[in-house]
């Protein structure tokens, strides 16, 4: 039964040729609300489409590309805290931080956020909104999610999606509406009521 | 008077496409005409504002040109291996 549902499914390819295209900001975007730094999240985006490109044969087309891709991305991020959390990481941070000041003082103190300002608040509200819309952006159907990206983060020409999609104009609003309709119940479900 | 009267799918997807700057003149009045008399469609026009200054007021980044090249270039030379 499950062997001839499974035939029933559409198969899914990888296309690493696009990945950078349609997936590079999404999983910069996700990287840098997590490690908050631009150089080592385009080298951990860069190392994601590696290791994807290696293991693209254990690829079953059970989930998305981009589901895929997402989860290869949170290992490497996880990884990443790993080595920095190491005793060797540690020492190489706290080496960085003495040879690019000329401040003494405690580095937890200074490093540590001063919660009772309010742009601390704003930011970690800011970042808690950022990830839980990521993970409504993730639950939508990949193309409504494609395309909502390229329109509103990315700020592609309607024109530009609409050729690379092969759609029309009134199909393409008609997606990216759906698309936000269920962002907006999402939000609402996960954010509003949280908070 | 069809001309300026819209239903509420359509006048929706104006809403939608109003948070994008995409309206002409005429389709802005259609939509503003049919907010006038709409419940329903005043309350959805306020939310899909109020999601859009939520989606602006997050800080997106995206990878310039350069990063993406260079991306593409280690995908390209890892492909080719």
């Amino acid at each position: 039964m499950r062997k001839e549902i499974e035939k029933q499914l559409p198969e899914v390819k990888l296309i690493p040729e696009k990945w950078v295209d349609r997936y590079g900001d999404y999983l910069f975007n996700f990287t840098i609300s997590r490690v908050n730094d631009p150089i080592m999240a385009q080298d951990l985006v860069s190392e994601t489409f590696l290791a994807g490109l290696k293991s693209a044969h254990r690829f079953k087309g059970n989930s998305t590309e981009r589901t895929w891709l997402i989860s290869i991305l949170k290992r490497k991020i996880i990884d990443y805290y790993r080595k920095i959390n190491s005793n060797k990481g540690k020492a190489e941070v706290r080496m960085s931080y003495l040879t690019n000041s000329d401040q003494e003082g405690d580095w937890m103190e200074e490093k540590a956020a001063d919660l009772r300002n309010p742009n601390v608040e704003d930011m970690i509200e800011q970042k808690e909104l950022s990830d839980v819309l990521e993970e409504c952006i993730a639950c939508l159907p990949e193309r409504y999610a494609t395309i909502f990206v390229q329109k509103t983060i990315d700020n592609l020409e309607t024109e530009t999606i609409c050729k690379e999609h092969n759609i029309t104009a009134s199909n393409l609003w008609v997606i990216i509406h759906r698309a936000r309709v269920q962002l907006m119940e999402c939000l609402n479900n996960k954010w509003h009521k949280n908070s | 008077m069809s001309r300026f009267f819209i239903n509420c799918d359509q006048a929706s997807i104006l809403s939608t496409r109003e948070q994008y700057g995409d309206l002409n003149p005429k389709e802005a009045f259609r939509h503003q005409l049919h907010r006038g008399h709409c419940i329903g469609c005043r309350s959805f026009h306020k939310n899909n504002q109020r999601f859009q200054r939520k989606l602006k007021s997050l800080k997106w980044v995206a990878l310039t040109i350069a990063q993406k090249q260079s991306i593409k270039k280690c995908l390209v030379e890892a492909m080719t291996k």
